[in-house]
């Protein structure tokens, strides 16, 4: 598929001006592009879906709609009621009148549903909070837009389904005419996503527009009057809802140019290193499962890539692996012929499993400290067999991982908070591949970094594999994951969805699996079928 | 090792310069050979709980309760010696023991718990002074009976001879000399950037010039005193034990990134145990030092200390959060702490405002270090 200039919107809904437009907006983070020319441009009373691929540009895109990007921080213009917007701050774009809803909810757990509504602006009497009137006017604004909520009780004693209503309520009482939601109903139950799309259509009648962000193809299609595609930072297409279908909004989604950056050589499986029967885990004793009935086995010299949408659990799945996240429902993992059943980040490494987390500085480096001292961390005791740290041992140790990963730092003795994302990447792969394990768990390897550094990260995929090492690959970027992986696992919503060979992944396959469409509904137009 | 000094070490040099200039002023006996000894004991005595401190600060912990530990294990020291007439030695190891179990139960409460450092100790702070009046029922419990010595009593009583001190100086500048000279041939044969050559034997020139300094000075009134040889051995122990052991590493991993050190396969809890029980050694340690000091247990042996130890780390340039610091800095620390009360002692100050001078000094000091690392 050819990549389509910048779109002028291939539909407008009829009779209404355009409330809000943006035009040919480009967004850079250094060197990267996260918007390349998107124009986009919303009507008064419509709800209009964005639909994209992580990375695609979406939140980006609202984060330059709600003034989060002040107006000089990237190219393009924003129009409201047709004239020129320029937001420094939040601030301004809330008194345009737009608001924005993040995944992440800004609400305190430990104030009430009236408190959180007014935090910031709350009624007063004197020098006073004069909490009846908050209380009174609060219960007024649910009653206006007929929902059912004790604004007396604590926001943390609600579900998230209720706090996505409170923080609504919140932004409309701010007069907005345009509101702004990023996955809303990702968190929800079935029964709070009706009663959320509810209050949005009854919303549009009232005049308040909606700019709606979901992966749920077919909550957008039954909710929007139009959408837009973004891919690769660029607005792909527009179309009225009634006109779409989700295959066509798959094809538009997906449909780039590949470049062959993955030199993936592939090596005969062996034996299998790392076998997952029936997982079910939750994040806490009792909560609810986050990942349910996983199977899955990796062999030795497989690369096994682990697809799906951001929150379907693929992060939680090795962090849970490796023991540093989760309680275990059911389900037994065994690394080679060893089980892991109190897994433990010690008892992993011991039966040789090891984990580069998507979040480096968090989980992978202490950022303060040298590039040997974060190699050596993990493997520091084998120095030292009489309780002294033998320095000539450690330095022969880690000297040739430093210079094979090609590291680019003054030295060994260099702190590693100072070297670039690329690199700190190789030191975080390095430290753990000293332990020397069987299986390796890349949790987004190449997030945030530049392609040279890419290819040294699949390079060192396949010395793995070469070596006889199990590698599991957890991958947002799907050229990535087809490319790299010999399988694909699919999860949607904690479980596995699909499950790929290499010549049947087809990136249009692994979106409908990881958006919970069954087989048989993947769009085939572009590929022929294939058996799995 | 770093290289040069710092702004932040050169501005610490030139506080501690003025500090000593006033004294020196307004009471020319404080550069006197006898003040200077009872200063050199006085900085032992802060600078060894002050290092048991950095132990646990390093890993992000902080422990309130010293001052109190310190009261409480001396005490019981004093009570075995003079009112059960135990062998000195034997009581000074119940001491240590004690210190050690109970600092290692803190520990396991903290980590195993989850109850925060600040709380379990500052609970500890109550209880143990409690414990400690009980143990010596509010009374006074001098360390030896009837005015004469032991070992107990030596601890800050013994002076080394003149030419003992002088050979100790002597010994320590050889061997600093040859783990320089080693580690230097090590690291060059590894390929390994080495400190300039001039520079590094200027270093050593400077400390043994400090060292004789020192020795010389203690040698004008009656010697070195034991308790500073005892200070030396708990500084270059506790600077190994971070600097070239996997339990240091492992420390300052976890105080750097606590989640990347569990990732990284480090036993966390198992290690700040064992900090909180080597902690645990120097309280009973320290309590043993300052009753000695005092000749006796009283109640207000230990009290505050745990201030002046958590703030000659943070003037040492220890941070709070964890995963910096270092020996000499809170050695530094405990110089300027220590110089600062002998001072106002000698001026026989007002106790009122020793307390607002320590407390101005250490919240200057913590200011302008985050100015300095900000301006970095």
């Amino acid at each position: 598929m050819k990549a389509e200039p910048p779109a002028p919107p291939a539909a407008r809904a009829p009779g209404h001006a355009a409330l809000l437009r943006a035009d040919r907006i480009v967004k850079r983070f250094g060197g990267v592009v996260a918007l390349d020319g998107v124009s986009f441009d919303l009507a008064e009373g419509e709800i209009h879906a964005l639909c994209g691929e992580n990375g695609a540009g979406k939140s980006t895109l609202i984060k330059v709609l709600g003034g989060l990007y002040p107006v000089d921080s990237y190219e393009g213009t924003l129009l409201v009621d047709g004239a020129p917007a320029r937001f420094r701050s939040v601030r301004d774009a809330e008194a345009a009148g737009i608001a924005v809803i993040h995944q992440e909810l800004a609400l305190v757990d430990e104030m009430t549903v009236a408190e959180n509504v007014f935090l910031g602006d709350e009624p007063r009497r004197g020098p006073f909070v004069d909490a009846d009137r908050m209380v009174l006017e609060a219960e007024r604004l649910f009653a206006r837009f007929r929902i059912d909520i004790d604004v007396r009780s604590p926001v943390g004693a609600l579900g998230i389904g209720r706090r996505q209503l409170v923080e609504i309520v919140k932004a409309l009482r701010k007069s907005s005419r345009v509101l702004v939601l990023d996955e809303p109903t990702a968190a929800l139950a079935n029964h709070e996503i009706s009663v959320l799309l509810e209050i949005l259509r009854d919303l549009r009648k009232r005049g308040i527009a909606s700019i709606y962000i979901s992966h749920k193809l077919g909550e957008v299609l039954s909710l929007a009057d139009r959408v837009t595609v973004l891919r690769d930072g660029r607005s792909v297409a527009t179309m009225a809802a009634k006109d779409a279908t989700e295959d066509l909004i798959i094809r538009h989604m997906v449909g780039r140019e590949i470049r062959d950056l993955f030199p993936r050589r592939r090596s005969h499986p062996g034996a299998p290193l790392l076998r997952v029967e029936g997982l079910d885990v939750s994040a806490s004793p009792a909560g609810p499962l986050v990942l349910r009935g996983v199977s899955f086995e990796v062999r030795a010299g497989e690369v096994v890539g682990i697809g799906g949408l951001m929150g379907a659990g693929r992060t939680e799945l090795v962090m849970h692996l490796f023991g540093a996240w989760g309680f275990r429902r059911a389900g037994h993992v065994h690394v080679g012929d060893r089980s892991l059943d109190a897994p433990t980040p010690r008892a992993a490494m011991a039966a040789g499993m090891v984990l580069v987390s998507e979040d480096r500085k968090r989980f992978g480096l202490v950022l303060d400290r040298s590039v040997g001292f974060n190699l050596s961390l993990s493997v520091v005791g084998r120095y030292a067999p009489a309780g002294l740290i033998d320095e000539a041992r450690e330095q022969t140790s880690i000297r040739p991982l430093f210079d094979g990963l090609r590291v680019k730092a003054r030295d060994l003795e260099a702190r590693v908070g100072d070297l670039s994302g690329g690199n700190q990447q190789k030191v975080v792969l390095g430290k753990a591949l000293i332990v020397g394990p069987k299986v390796v768990l890349l949790d987004e390897p190449t997030r945030g970094i530049d392609v040279g550094a890419k290819v040294d990260v699949y390079e060192l995929v396949n010395r793995l594999t070469s070596e006889g090492k199990a590698v599991v690959l957890v991958s947002s970027e799907l050229p990535e994951l087809t490319h790299m992986s010999d399988r694909i696992i699919v999860l949607h919503e904690g479980a596995v969805s699909g499950v790929f060979d290499a010549a049947g992944a087809t990136p249009e396959r692994i979106l409908a699996a990881a958006m919970g469409y069954p087989a048989d509904r993947v769009p085939t137009a572009a590929h022929p079928p294939h058996a799995s | 090792m770093q290289g040069r000094l710092s702004a932040r070490d050169f501005s610490m040099l030139i506080a501690l310069a003025a500090i000593v200039a006033f004294f020196t002023i307004r009471a020319p006996a404080f550069l006197g050979p006898r003040n200077l000894s009872m200063l050199v004991i006085e900085l032992s005595i802060t600078a060894v709980l002050a290092l048991g401190m950095l132990l646990v600060i390093v890993p992000g912990e902080i422990d309130l309760s010293v001052g109190s530990g310190v009261g409480l294990t001396g005490g019981v020291a004093c009570v075995l010696v003079f009112e059960h007439g135990w062998s000195s030695p034997a009581a000074m190891a119940v001491a240590l023991v004690l210190g050690v179990v109970v600092w290692l139960g803190m520990g396991a409460l903290i980590v195993r718990q989850k109850v925060p450092s600040f709380i379990i100790t500052l609970g500890g702070l109550l209880v143990f002074k409690g414990l400690h009046w009980l143990v010596i029922r509010s009374a006074t419990v001098p360390t030896v009976s009837g005015g004469g010595t032991n070992l107990y009593s030596l601890l800050t009583t013994y002076y080394l001879p003149a030419n003992a001190g002088l050979a100790i100086v002597v010994l320590v500048v050889v061997a600093m000399a040859w783990s320089q000279v080693a580690s230097r041939r090590r690291r060059a044969a590894l390929g390994l950037r080495t400190e300039d050559g001039e520079f590094a034997l200027m270093k050593l020139v400077v400390t043994a010039q400090a060292l004789l300094l020192f020795v010389l000075v203690t040698n004008r009134y009656r010697g070195l005193p034991l308790t500073a040889v005892i200070l030396g051995v708990v500084a270059w122990g506790t600077s190994v034990l971070l600097q070239k052991t996997p339990f240091g590493r492992h420390l300052y991993a976890i105080g750097g990134n606590p989640e990347a050190a569990l990732v990284s396969g480090i036993a966390v809890d198992r290690t700040v145990i064992l900090a909180f029980g080597i902690m645990g050694a120097i309280v009973a340690l320290t309590g043993l030092l300052e009753t000695a000091y005092a000749g006796a247990s009283t109640t207000t042996v230990g009290s505050l200390m745990e201030l002046d130890a958590v703030a000659a780390c943070v003037i040492g340039g220890t941070s709070l959060r964890g995963g910096r610091g270092t020996v000499l800095g809170v050695m530094f620390g405990a110089l300027i702490m220590a110089t600062l009360l002998n001072g106002m002692t000698l001026l026989a100050v007002a106790p009122e405002i020793k307390f607002i001078a320590r407390g101005a000094v250490l919240a200057v000091a913590v200011w302008m270090d985050v100015r300095l690392s900000r301006a970095r």
